[in-house]
């Protein structure tokens, strides 16, 4: 059994940082704009920068470094709510000719892919694998209903993975959306005072980021669980995704409320990040049926958690 | 109206005439013919409804009996809970008109500016909110936007922000300073406003859900005659405190009343209801949706009697807004895929329109105008408990 790491190598962190810069220098908050005018161009807006990044060289199923890299990166791109899969794309399963992994409800499977025309895999929680023989109309926030071919039900261990990565990009999101606001909250002035002068606003936000930094450690820990092939780490995928809905909307709320009516005109930066974390927050499932899930298959021996 | 208006037998009968009226005049299928409707069509439905309203002596209730209203409390109580009940269309382009510009006029206007404006909203004037700034939201008191006597009227500069319908809109109320010497709540006055006025500029400020009901306005040396100022010059903040929380009460129980009907049938019907943690979770709505009707009811029961508590419409906002936010939160999660791909909603309907996404994040605005979620326990605070102001607020 490895010893359990709760933090990313300086490796992985630098290059998260350099995904940072990357995806900054090739457009950033831009990109999102510029993806959904058009969602067809997606690939060609964002591939290239992920090419120069090398992250479709990131083995994150069987290297651990790659693994840690493959989060740092999905963190990087929700910072500026990329308009591209990564978490999905970098989730590909090892045994099948395929590009990229989705986790699907078992009904009305769909995905936010819509305009990236690749060899897509998706999986149930079951472990129910098909290919994605076609899709439909992109709708917002480039969800798409996919059609689905089964393939096999060999898929249990893709999935844990697959869960998680896209939790890491969430992770980004709110890392932004808590620096958006604290800068708001600084500029603005009413009352004579920045606002962030304001006790009452001081905790709204202090609330946010507890709720933010318990998400943090939980993916940390996840991605050590994934990484050492435990057994559990499909239950533990599951509670990260459950803290990442709830620490999502706990995050959201009170950023859209400190930013006032502005928050809400596509004007702002989160505007956007807020309206690309929905198929994040709600796909495949949403808190509700996360819980459910995670409360069937933990049972009755609940979680291995830290210190088993 | 004394208690005959409001005997259990006349409001008994009320109801029942108000019933019949709805079943013939309220169209079935108006959420599915104004869903994804033109901004012409929009305006056109809103218009006709309004008028069938008024035909019908429903418009405005509120309104003294001489202009067209008259109806006790008991009996608007009754008439927005049956139009609930009914799912009628909701009033959205006349709402600033029947509520604020007429609460305005009827408190501070003068006979001339009643006169002009009373009739002419019943036939279907429509206004806009004319207060927040860029710099000026939480802190209305601060704007900025000039109004410099000159001859026979005003010229007016500036730039409001988050006027809701602005582009329907025929008159503006104004806020704007007129003495920029004076402590900032001294100095500001309160005009009407033609927007057709040469230097009027609207602009629709696209939003999170897609659509521009939030405007801009920009003003520009634009004229307005003397005879436009509402109460006396510098006395518009006490002009605007006076009528801004006037019909809170009555429009708060009509939302609690769509949303207890509409809004509540709409989510019961979409969810598995053989699933016990959606059974619970709806039964907890619904205890909190009873708890909010019974809040609103009170609340204009009271400010009828004068007994109302400093800090009870506060309280209403906050409860409302905050029950909304959960519900149709979770009408987003149970609502699945069509949620997130039929991303279009009936105009006139309000927030109980049952495409959750919509909603939700619609919703979302209900914590941040007419006085944010931050002000309201502020004023539960202060007026309510009692406690002392925050010591560094100025």
């Amino acid at each position: 059994m490895s010893e359990m790491v709760l933090d990313l190598s300086e490796d992985a962190q630098e290059y998260g940082r350099q995904a940072l810069r990357a995806f900054e220098a090739a457009g950033g908050d831009q990109l999102v704009q510029d993806a959904e005018a058009k969602p067809a161009i997606r690939e060609s807006l964002v591939g290239p920068v992920l090419n120069e990044l090398g992250a479709w060289e990131l083995d994150a199923r069987t290297d651990v470094d790659g693994l840690e890299a493959a989060a740092a990166l999905c963190r990087s791109a929700g910072y500026w709510a990329l308009p591209y899969p990564v978490a999905e794309r970098l989730a590909k399963p090892t045994d099948l000719e395929s590009d990229g992994l989705i986790v699907v409800a078992s009904n009305r499977p769909a995905g936010a892919v819509g305009g990236v025309e690749t060899r897509w895999t998706a999986v149930t929680s079951g472990g129910t694998r098909s290919t994605v023989v076609g899709h439909g109309a992109t709708g917002p926030a480039f969800v798409t209903p996919l059609e689905l071919s089964e393939i096999d039900k060999n898929g249990a261990g893709d999935v844990a993975l697959a869960l998680a990565l896209p939790c890491w990009t969430l992770l980004g999101m709110l890392d932004r959306a808590i620096e958006l606001t604290i800068a708001h909250v600084s500029l603005r002035k009413q009352f004579g005072q920045p606002l962030s002068t304001f006790q009452g606003v001081q905790f709204q936000l202090t609330d946010a980021e507890v709720e933010r930094s318990g998400l943090e450690i939980l993916a940390k820990y996840a991605l050590w669980s994934i990484g050492s092939d435990k057994p559990e780490a499909i239950v533990d995928a599951l509670a990260l995704r459950m803290s990442a809905i709830e620490a999502a909307e706990v995050v959201f709320r009170v950023c859209h409320q400190l930013h006032g009516a502005v928050g809400f005109c596509d004007e702002t930066t989160l505007s956007w990040l807020s309206r690309y974390s929905q198929p994040l927050r709600r796909l495949p499932l949403g808190l509700s049926a996360t819980r459910d899930e995670l409360t069937r298959r933990a049972g009755r021996s609940g979680l291995t958690g830290l210190y088993a | 109206m004394g208690v005959e208006a409001d005997s259990t037998a006349h409001l008994d009968q009320f109801r029942a005439d108000v019933r019949s009226w709805c079943q013939e005049h309220i169209p079935p299928d108006w959420r599915a013919t104004q869903t994804g409707v033109d901004d012409d069509e929009f305006v056109r439905f809103q218009k006709w409804w309004f008028a069938e309203l008024h035909a019908a002596g429903f418009a405005v209730p509120h309104w003294p009996r001489e202009w067209g209203g008259g109806m006790s409390v008991g009996e608007q109580i009754v008439l927005y809970s049956e139009l609930a009940a009914h799912d009628a269309p909701r009033l959205v382009l006349a709402f600033v008109g029947i509520h604020h510009a007429a609460s305005t006029l009827l408190v501070a206007g003068t006979d001339e500016q009643r006169a002009r404006h009373l009739p002419a909203i019943l036939d279907g004037e429509i206004w806009v909110q004319g207060f927040s700034e860029p710099e000026a939201g939480s802190d209305l008191a601060s704007l900025r936007t000039s109004a410099r006597r000159d001859g026979d009227g005003y010229v007016v500069n500036g730039q409001k922000l988050w006027a809701s319908g602005g582009k329907h809109a025929d008159w503006c109320l104004l806020l704007a300073r007129t003495d920029s010497e004076a402590p900032k709540r001294k100095g500001i006055s309160y005009f009407l406003l033609d927007m057709t006025t040469p230097g009027v500029e609207v602009r629709p400020i696209r939003n999170a859900i897609g659509d521009s009901h939030f405007c801009e306005i920009f003003l520009n040396d634009v004229r307005i005659p003397a005879a436009n100022l509402v109460g006396a010059e510098n006395e518009g903040w006490q002009v605007a405190q006076a009528t801004l929380g006037a019909e809170r009460g009555m429009t708060m129980l009509e939302l609690a009343e769509r949303l207890g009907n509409a809004g509540f049938r709409r989510l019961v019907q979409m969810c598995p209801t053989d699933d016990p943690v959606v059974a619970e979770r709806l039964t907890q709505f619904e205890i909190e949706i009873t708890g909010l009707r019974g809040l609103c009811r009170k609340l204009v029961e009271d400010a009828e009697d004068g007994t109302a508590g400093l800090a009870d419409a506060s309280i209403v906002k906050l409860y409302y807004s905050e029950v909304l936010q959960r519900m149709t939160d979770f009408g987003a999660e149970i609502g699945g895929l069509p949620v997130h791909t039929e991303l279009v909603k009936s105009a006139s309907s309000g927030w109980e329109s049952g495409s959750w996404m919509l909603d939700f994040i619609g919703s979302w605005e209900w914590t941040i105008p007419g006085g944010s979620s931050e002000i309201q326990r502020t004023i539960i605070a202060e007026r309510g408990l009692g406690l002392p102001r925050e010591p560094s607020a100025v």
